[in-house]
């Protein structure tokens, strides 16, 4: 699955999209507890996810308790501020 | 009917005139433009960089007008958001809209800029002098 960073988020770890692959029918929660393993800047960006937007396939979920599986494009944001 | 998000500057006087020229038969174009300030709380902002997750900000600018367009008639809409390095002064956003009364083109240029605010994808933060900032609340 391909998943994107933006912003602070980006920042904090320190580079903007990864690839990993998961087991069919997971959540995006257990992509984020997958992601926290890879280091302490991962651990560090995904410490409050209560400020972290998540996307899959460019729509908003609502629930970390999403499913997704391998074919899915994930984004993690900070709450956008154009316009 | 056009979405644009690009990094070069835009040219709001000739994109308007154009605009304004192919409406010719509606009876009210409205237009917004939005600037980078000079300041927040007093602090000087050398520049502000715009970071875009470009193919979710078309998909939910597509999903928000769908809507809205089921809600209000309008004849036509330009939508323009620069992303990139900015200087104060530069310009941000730029909405065009026509349609046969004023009421639609006012309410049209309200609820999409909501909509930047709220849903589409573009982050903000400020340079100063000696330091950065990413906004997190609108502004």
């Amino acid at each position: 699955m391909k998943i994107l960073y933006f912003a602070k988020i980006k920042e904090v770890i320190g580079k903007s999209e990864d690839s990993i692959t998961i087991k069919e029918q997971t959540t995006v929660k257990d992509v984020v507890e997958k992601l926290k393993l890879i280091n302490e800047s991962y651990k560090l960006a995904f410490q409050d996810t209560k400020n972290i937007k998540c996307s899959v396939n460019c729509n908003y979920i609502n629930s970390f308790q999403t499913k997704v599986t391998n074919n899915d494009e994930i984004a993690f944001f900070p709450p956008v501020t154009g316009g | 009917m056009k979405i644009i998000f690009q990094t070069k500057k835009l040219n709001v006087e000739k994109v308007l005139n154009n605009f304004a020229s192919k409406n010719n038969s509606s009876g009210s174009v409205i237009s917004f433009l939005g600037k980078v300030r000079p300041s927040n709380k007093e602090k000087k902002i050398k520049t502000m960089d715009i970071e875009i997750y470009e193919k979710m900000a078309l998909y939910q600018t597509k999903l928000a007008l769908k809507k809205l367009l089921k809600e209000i008639k309008i004849q036509d809409y330009l939508i323009m958001h620069r992303y990139g390095n900015l200087k104060p002064g530069e310009n941000i956003i730029f909405l065009i809209v026509a349609s046969e009364h004023r009421k639609e083109g006012f309410i049209f240029i309200q609820e999409i800029l909501l909509y930047f605010k709220k849903k589409i994808t573009f982050w903000k933060k400020e340079n100063y002098q000696d330091s950065s900032k990413w906004l997190d609340k609108q502004s």
